[in-house]
């Protein structure tokens, strides 16, 4: 190593120790320290703290209200995802082809995905209103979509595909814009029609970055709490409550801080592994095509 | 043909408008008199109002969550530029030991849920007694927003071709000059994207805002719209007006500076 | 959830203005500031800040700036949790929901009033609300208001088809099919009260266990003590809806929403809190002086009984100013303030005397039959561990209201679950 690379190094280091410092504080420490506390009895307000060992985890397997929490974040982000996919990569299609007007058709595209999530949930808390609400207006029908325990999380979902939505579309859109219009004409030219020249040529294109899209949007929805916490908190019947809206009502309503800690770090495990698994299945692809 | 694609052009906005139906019936609702709220039909009321707006601004505690959020975002922002562009320098230009590891770990890093760890933050937090502080939710938000950071301005300086530098650099200039004079206005577009970023996430974050924050010293525009007050009835055209006023800043994002916003976007997505 | 509770609910008032109209901080020792946290208060007439103005011109130098929690019960909780959790919290005198009182007491966060109060002092309250400040066999805050559960009937319906109030379930659910037979109307629902999943519904079904002679909290802690009993009175519950005796969307309803169907003339009968009363009875209410007020149905093994709720004053332990900041609950709670509050805000007084007071009495005729029903109300379970209690019950008991679950099952997994974090909290 010459003295300059020594130099440069050591310089790295230097211009990386701010960062390294501040997230060992606000994300390594607590990272670690979470394991910590989901081995044990914490009840701050009482002075509670003693060492539980496992039990929480123990309790959890047992807990037909986590496997429901389980179940509930698995169909959220399931459906969610593919919807989001779905409408995202119509959305593209559509916008591809614009040639006036694209500033316009962007802002009232990014708008949903730009603003609070807690915006989004007051803005369809109001839609969904029984009584007043333009969906059930439009619809003609009275529907409680927030209080019937078979629409509720169909009514969580919606919110979400329309709040997340646009991330998707504009992913898919700037890779569409990527591919030479000659593909396109050859495949036509060869009398491939639109649903096959999309199927055999543009999908396939698109495939990496729908995979890219599918993880972000995958991993935020296995985390997702403003939705349901504000639209209906988790009711009726606990039939939208995810892990992350279970884990934070230990924590802060139960105040049991070592069993909802418990819950973090599954949901933590869960974010984590799905990640690790699309990485892999990612670089498989690459390494095949 | 000509004709045919401006008739297109017009249907997808006139659909993309219909998308953002929910938006615009929230602005609507903003400016409907109270007595009109709950009767529908009519779709357009008769006459608008300005009374939720007055509500929610002489007696509510948004003017005071509005600059709590614009003061926790832009601390945020400027924290994580800061803390964040040369670390990203480093990553992307210097030999730094186990970069690829640190990249894999920033990564992860922004896909860390939050619910993992606001209980230790939590207890941190409390121990430092910073609970219902800027400080607090600025440490928390910057939990994300420095490896979005770091992450996409590494991108960005990748970017720009390294001979640039090393050219100025024989020019005569010191390192330090070259950087300022030749990568920073590079980067400037870059810097953009990811300081807005960094901005509408914490603008928009609302599990740590919610459990660190506890009165007006902190409580940030989510949180106070999750939490406005009724008395006996919902107040639909409040909620409406509050809504609309914490949307003010992605608005503006989305509409004046959509270009960097779109940039920040998918470089997030696509590099690497 | 989010739900109001019966003490956030009982408060009213406008009370920005207050808080809006002196905040500015003393910048230098000058007079002294005790700082009283409350829900808001609402009623025809505020007499709060005028009683505040009182105090002060009784204590020279000595200036009240009064602060309003937020409005539900639960926010009002975090908030306090948030804020008295080992520091000094920034305010004096706090309104406390009741069931908050052994909670708070025992994470340490109230000033310890035993050995401050006279013994007789206690006595002119409704002896509930003072079990209710008491707690390990200490005196931690002051009874402020009162509420109890009760059955509100539309008189003039009863009377139109020759009923009397009923005493027990059964009676009623055959009132309430007999005068819809007989009405004809398909907009006029039976009984209306509270099962949206929060606090509010855990009020319900505490009163239909006491209807079915058991309760939540056995007498050595255990949960469900009788589960049979409470079976039946969950599934007594659920065939209410089921049966449409009560609407569909109760499972939906707080105290608001069945309030205003009740108060637009849309049902025979509401269970509610007496807040209610006041309202319905509001010039414009569409039932004013068709109304009538009965205690709750019995007679399915046990005896009816309203739930009682409403708030107590307590002083934060980090006071700089223990004797001030009892001076002002001993105010606030004393006769003339309560007088005052039960004139002029909705607000029901815990001194007993006020309910037969001639003047007050000539305003709302109702007290002396409120006074008897708040006494034969039953309070709920005084444990410091009645938040986590109610959390960990919701979701189970709205499964069975839905009918997602059986009764046998909630109980059980409520069982399992309670029984792990009890002794957790221990």
């Amino acid at each position: 190593m010459t003295p300059r690379e020594r130099a440069d190094r050591r310089r790295g280091l230097l211009l990386l120790a701010p960062t390294l410092a501040i997230l060992g504080v606000v994300t390594v420490y607590p990272g670690a320290w979470v394991l910590w506390l989901s081995l044990q009895h914490r009840i701050p307000v009482f002075g509670v703290e003693r060492f539980a060992g496992v039990s929480h985890y123990a309790f959890l397997a047992g807990d037909p209200r986590f496997w429901s929490a389980v179940w509930t974040t698995a169909v959220f982000t399931a459906s969610s995802v593919t919807l989001e996919l779905v409408l995202g990569v119509l959305v593209a299609l559509a916008l591809a082809g614009q040639r006036r007007g694209r500033h316009l058709a962007f802002s009232l595209l990014l708008l949903a995905w730009a603003m609070p999530a807690v915006v989004t949930a007051k803005l369809f808390e109001w839609l969904y209103h029984p009584a007043a609400g333009l969906l059930n207006f439009l619809l003609g029908a009275r529907l409680n979509w927030l209080g019937d325990p078979g629409l509720a999380l169909p009514a969580v979902v919606l919110a979400d595909v329309w709040r997340t939505l646009p991330f998707v579309a504009v992913l898919a859109y700037a890779r569409l814009l990527a591919i030479p219009a000659e593909l396109v004409e050859a495949a036509q030219v060869d009398g491939a029609g639109r649903a096959a020249t999309f199927r055999h040529v543009t999908l396939p294109l698109l495939r990496r970055i729908l995979a890219i899209a599918a993880l972000f949007r995958t991993l935020d929805a296995l985390r997702a709490f403003d939705i349901m916490f504000v639209l209906t908190g988790g009711g009726p019947a606990g039939t939208t409550e995810t892990l992350t809206v279970y884990a934070y009502r230990g924590l802060f309503q139960m105040l049991q801080l070592g069993f909802g800690s418990a819950v973090g770090v599954v949901v933590f495990a869960l974010v984590m592994t799905v990640a690790w698994a699309y990485v892999r299945l990612l670089s498989a692809e690459e390494s095949r095509a | 043909m000509r004709r045919a694609g401006l008739a297109r052009d017009a249907l997808v906005l006139v659909a993309l408008t219909a998308y953002a139906a929910p938006f615009f019936w929230q602005l609507l609702t903003s400016f409907k008199p109270e007595a009109d709220l709950l009767r529908l039909p009519p779709l357009l009321p008769a006459r608008l109002t300005l009374a939720h707006y007055r509500v929610v601004l002489e007696q509510s505690l948004m003017p005071q969550a509005l600059g709590n959020s614009l003061g926790v975002a832009a601390a945020t922002t400027l924290l994580a530029l800061g803390a964040g562009l040369p670390a990203a320098y480093a990553i992307a230009r210097l030999p730094v030991p186990g970069r690829r590891a640190l990249l894999l770990a920033l990564v992860a890093s922004t896909a860390f849920p939050q619910i993992a760890t606001v209980s230790p933050l939590y207890l941190l937090l409390r121990a430092l007694r910073l609970r219902d502080t800027w400080t607090a939710l600025v440490l928390a938000h910057t939990s994300f927003a420095l490896p979005l950071t770091v992450w996409l301005l590494a991108g960005f300086i990748r970017e720009i071709p390294r001979a640039l530098e090393e050219s100025a650099a024989v020019d005569g200039a010191s390192r330090a000059q070259a950087l300022r004079s030749v990568l920073l206005p590079l980067l400037a577009p870059g810097l953009a994207s990811a300081g807005l970023l960094a901005f509408l996430s914490s603008w928009n974050e609302f599990l740590f805002a919610y459990t660190f924050t506890a009165s007006e010293a902190s409580r940030t525009v989510p949180v106070a719209l999750a939490l406005f007050p009724g008395v006996f009835e919902v107040p639909w055209g409040d909620i409406a007006a509050a809504s609309m006023l914490a949307s003010l800043p992605p608005l503006l994002i989305v509409v004046a500076l959509q270009r960097a916003l779109v940039r920040g976007l998918l470089a997030g997505a696509v590099k690497e | 959830m989010g739900g109001l509770s019966p003490g956030g609910l009982a408060l009213l008032l406008v009370s920005a203005l207050l808080a809006g109209g002196c905040t500015e901080l003393a910048p230098h020792a000058g007079p002294i500031t005790l700082v009283l946290k409350h829900a808001r208060i609402l009623g025809p007439a505020d007499p709060f800040p005028g009683l505040l103005r009182e105090f002060e011109a009784a204590h020279p130098g000595v200036r009240v700036r009064s602060e309003s929690l937020p409005w539900s019960s639960d926010e009002q909780h975090q908030f306090y949790v948030v804020n008295l959790e080992g520091q000094s919290p920034g305010f004096d005198v706090m309104m406390l929901d009741v069931i908050w009182v052994p909670e708070f007491a025992r994470a340490g966060w109230l000033l310890d009033l035993t050995d401050r109060v006279r013994p007789q002092e206690f006595a002119a309250y409704f002896p509930s609300t003072v079990a209710a400040a008491t707690w390990s066999g200490r005196v931690w805050a002051f009874p402020w208001n009162m509420n109890v559960g009760l059955l509100y009937y539309r008189r003039d319906l009863l009377a139109k088809h020759g009923f009397q109030p009923p005493v027990t379930w059964a009676a009623l659910a055959d009132q309430v099919r007999r005068i819809r037979a007989a009405e004809g109307d398909p907009t006029l629902e039976g009984y209306l009260w509270q099962g949206k999943q929060y606090e509010g519904m855990i009020v319900n079904v505490l009163e239909a266990l006491w209807a079915h002679g058991t309760g939540l909290l056995g007498d050595d802690g255990t949960v469900f003590p009788e589960p049979e009993r409470a079976a039946a009175a969950l599934g007594f519950l659920r065939r209410l809806i089921a049966t449409g005796v009560s609407p569909s969307w109760t499972t939906a309803a707080d105290e608001e929403l069945s309030r205003r169907a009740f108060g637009d003339g849309h049902a025979i009968f509401l269970r509610n809190w007496p807040y209610v009363l006041n309202l319905l009875e509001a010039p414009g209410s569409r039932v004013r002086g068709r109304v009538g007020l009965a205690p709750l149905p019995g007679g399915v093994g046990g005896v009816g009984a309203g739930s009682t709720g409403g708030s107590h004053l307590g002083i934060a332990r980090g006071t700089a100013h223990p004797d001030l900041a009892l001076a002002l609950v001993r105010f606030l709670t004393g006769e003339r303030a309560e007088r005052a509050m039960a004139a002029g805000a909705a607000l029901y007084p815990t001194r007993t005397a006020l309910y037969h007071d001639p003047a007050l009495v000539a305003g709302n005729p109702w007290l002396p039959r409120i006074h008897d029903l708040m006494l034969a109300g039953r309070p709920r379970p005084v444990t410091p561990s009645y938040l986590l209690l109610s959390t960990t019950l919701q979701p189970e008991l709205s499964a069975v209201l839905v009918g997602l679950k059986s009764e046998r099952r909630a109980i059980i997994d409520a069982r399992r679950r309670l029984d792990y974090f009890l002794a957790s909290n221990r």
